[in-house]
């Protein structure tokens, strides 16, 4: 009681002192901010306050000054609709969210039914732009689909893979990744076949039994689906080497993060993969606005913007822009100028939505070629 | 039997009858006395589906003294029943809310059987681990929502033969909630006076004399689980209206937390003692937040000091504190 007295004085007394105050456009972002993804919300949270920062700068947005609220969504959904809830009845024009699909998926019918912008930047769920949950659904991390689509691509046409096996997390994401990248196959006429599919927990750390099946397989590459970046993925990559297993170690998109360098460092070495944003590769280093961020968000923060920092500046700049072109904040109009439209000058280029909501990404197909520095070369 | 005779209260006089009545009725306009915004909407309605969701921890905690690990079985029992059915077959919350009870019915039959002959810690641990059991196969399979849950629950949709009840948004939902919540209170008010709840609470505080009256102890245990069973899980039921998702989060230790916290708080054999309970801690996780880590440290301390230095919860400390009082 005692804090919504404190809060409803500080709004009067800033409505009198400055009465513009009352015209800030509100930003929401709702990230988990504590716990196991803590760090990894706080990044995201981070980009967004720096892109807003900059645009403030620049004199705002309609000529109005932007403020950010943001909340920690515990990555619990229950959490997260109180959060929501509470972006509500600030009457935010925009919630940036979404770090755990569960938590999104809970949040978007309550920010929906409220007719608030959202816009979802990490979650991967295909339920979150299926309609049923938020016919208005922006996301802007790329979809299991799409990510699926690049892995085929390259087994196929780069690496004319003959033998393939699975490595696969036994989970809606690692099933669905394999069934989606079995599908690409078809499409592709791949004239080789998949050998084995192996199946682990993702809890799991030793993947001795399943390494040593694939190793007697020995297939030409083996597609790895582990979402366990700090502890799961490490451990099967230093196990793969002491396995010396010869097949190419093909991970799946956006899996190989800094934890697992750190982890298992040199182990690392000739493991391929792909991904959507990188501060220190082509193309990223010849677009402008990426290169702007990646210096700023350097000065401010101490260390380079990974992917997750990428998509929250993408979340607010899109945002931004379409609210820019259109000259309103609603929701459905906001929307519109964003679904199945290109957006300019984002920290990923210049972008494509498809009508459903979801950012076309753009795949930088890699080899690590020095674990233990994270280093990186493209391929192509 | 005397012992028990004067634990059940009087019968009603005609002041306490009108002070129920208003307590009702303010209770009922509660949302519009705290503004009518959303928020109050949406936290109110919440706190009665959660203190709902309590009771039925309650009826096991209280009246049989046995800690259920499991009732976030039942709660998520609750919610996949209104989700799958409503969104896969289109039924109405009448038929969705029958199916949760007879499920939840089923699942506490089961799970009472085999854990019959067990106490205390036993009990407490074959609770949890249906709950773990039933977690992994509500994340692993897909035809009920696997890891992704179920979207795009429809309104809440109750027909009442003369008119059609149609609830989406918080403000239409609160009035189901709240009858929800006197539903139980009446049930469990209804519970402690009945001949079950009498012999449960002598089961539990003299099992010796219990039997030597010819009281079958296990029945008791059995009848007194199923029953708490569907409270849960209705509580689950609305909850997945209310949210408009269901996924396997709805077994995590949040809920399973808050419930155990709630029911200890006040006090337990007390009616309104869950309720006040929940609404404390969905007060301070509201109002009050320190940040998720320290809401998370803090719950868990409550939990942890209330059990260690006052089992009694906050009514037996003040009870304690008007005793050292008195004897000044």
């Amino acid at each position: 009681m005692s804090k919504k007295l404190s809060l409803t004085t500080f709004a009067l007394l800033a409505s009198l002192v400055a009465p513009a105050a009352a015209q800030d456009i509100k930003v929401g972002t709702i990230f988990p901010l504590s716990g196991g993804a803590g760090p990894d919300g706080q990044t995201v949270t981070n980009a967004v306050k720096l892109v807003v920062g900059q645009l403030n700068e620049k004199g705002g947005l309609l000529g109005r000054k932007i403020t950010v609220i943001s909340k920690d969504d515990e990555s619990t959904p229950a959490v997260g609709v109180s959060r929501a809830n509470e972006m509500i009845s600030e009457k935010v024009d925009l919630v940036i969210e979404g770090w755990n699909s569960p938590v999104t998926l809970a949040m978007q019918p309550i920010l929906a039914r409220a007719g608030i912008m959202d816009i979802t930047a990490v979650s991967k769920s295909d339920l979150i732009l299926s309609g049923e949950t938020n016919p208005n659904a922006v996301r802007i991390n790329s979809s299991n689909g799409f990510d699926a689509g690049v892995i085929a691509k390259y087994i196929v046409e780069k690496l004319k893979a003959k033998k393939v096996a699975f490595l696969t997390q036994n989970d809606v994401y690692g099933n669905g990744f394999q069934t989606a990248v079995e599908a690409e196959f078809k499409k592709l006429n791949f004239s080789g076949e998949v050998t084995m599919t192996e199946k682990f927990a993702f809890k799991d750390t030793d993947f001795r039994v399943q390494l040593t099946n694939l190793k007697s397989a020995n297939p030409d590459a083996i597609i790895v689906t582990n979402s366990s970046n700090s502890s799961g993925l490490p451990a099967m990559v230093e196990q793969y080497r002491q396995a010396d297993i010869k097949s190419t170690f093909v991970g799946a998109v956006g899996i190989m993060l800094t934890t697992v360098f750190k982890v298992a460092g040199d182990a690392n070495n000739g493991i391929v993969s792909a991904d959507i944003f990188f501060p220190d590769l082509p193309p990223f280093t010849s677009i402008p606005a990426s290169t702007d961020f990646v210096a700023a968000y350097t000065k401010a923060y101490g260390v380079a913007p990974d992917k997750s920092a990428a998509l929250g500046a993408a979340a607010v700049q899109v945002w931004a822009k379409a609210v820019e072109a259109t000259k309103s904040l609603d929701r459905k109009t906001v929307a519109a100028a964003i679904r199945g439209q290109a957006i300019k000058d984002t920290v990923f280029g210049d972008v494509q939505f498809l009508p459903n909501g979801q950012m076309q990404p753009r795949y930088v197909v890699f080899k690590v070629v020095d674990g233990k520095n994270a280093k990186l070369e493209a391929i192509e | 039997m005397t012992v028990i005779d004067t634990s059940s209260p009087a019968p009603m006089s005609a002041l306490r009858a009108a002070a129920v009545v208003v307590l009702i009725i303010v209770g009922f306009f509660m949302p519009r006395l705290l503004g009518g915004g959303s928020v109050a909407y949406s936290t109110l309605t919440t706190i009665a589906i959660f203190a709902v969701m309590c009771y039925g921890v309650d009826l096991v905690l209280s009246y049989l003294g046995e800690v259920s690990l499991g009732h976030t079985l039942f709660w998520a029992i609750g919610g996949y029943a209104a989700a799958n059915l409503s969104v896969k077959y289109g039924l109405n919350g009448w038929s969705t809310a029958l199916a949760a009870i007879a499920l939840c019915i089923a699942a506490a039959l089961f799970l009472g059987m085999v854990t019959l002959r067990t106490r205390e810690f036993v009990f407490s641990l074959v609770t949890y681990a249906a709950a773990v059991v039933a977690y992994e196969i509500a994340f692993n399979w897909d035809a009920i929502g696997g890891s992704d849950g179920v979207v795009g629950i429809p309104a809440l949709i109750l027909p009442f033969g003369f008119a059609t009840f149609s609830g989406l948004s918080q403000e239409d939902l609160w009035p189901v909630a709240f009858v929800l919540l006197l539903l139980t209170l009446g049930f469990i008010a209804r519970f402690r006076r009945s001949k079950l709840g009498t012999t449960a609470l002598m089961v539990q505080m003299n099992p010796a004399l219990a039997t030597s009256l010819g009281v079958d102890p296990r029945k008791i245990r059995l009848a007194v689980f199923v029953l708490s069973a569907p409270i849960t899980g209705l509580a689950g039921w609305l909850y997945g209206y209310q949210r408009g998702y269901v996924g396997p989060d709805m077994f995590e230790s949040y809920f399973l937390v808050l419930m155990l916290t709630a029911v200890v708080l006040v006090g337990r054999r007390i009616l309104i003692g869950p309720l006040i309970g929940i609404a404390l801690l969905i007060a301070q996780q509201n109002l009050l937040s320190l940040g998720g880590d320290w809401n998370k440290i803090i719950l868990g301390s409550i939990l942890a000091i209330v059990l260690i230095l006052w089992p009694t919860g906050l009514v037996g400390l003040y009870r304690r504190f008007g005793k050292i009082n008195s004897s000044k």
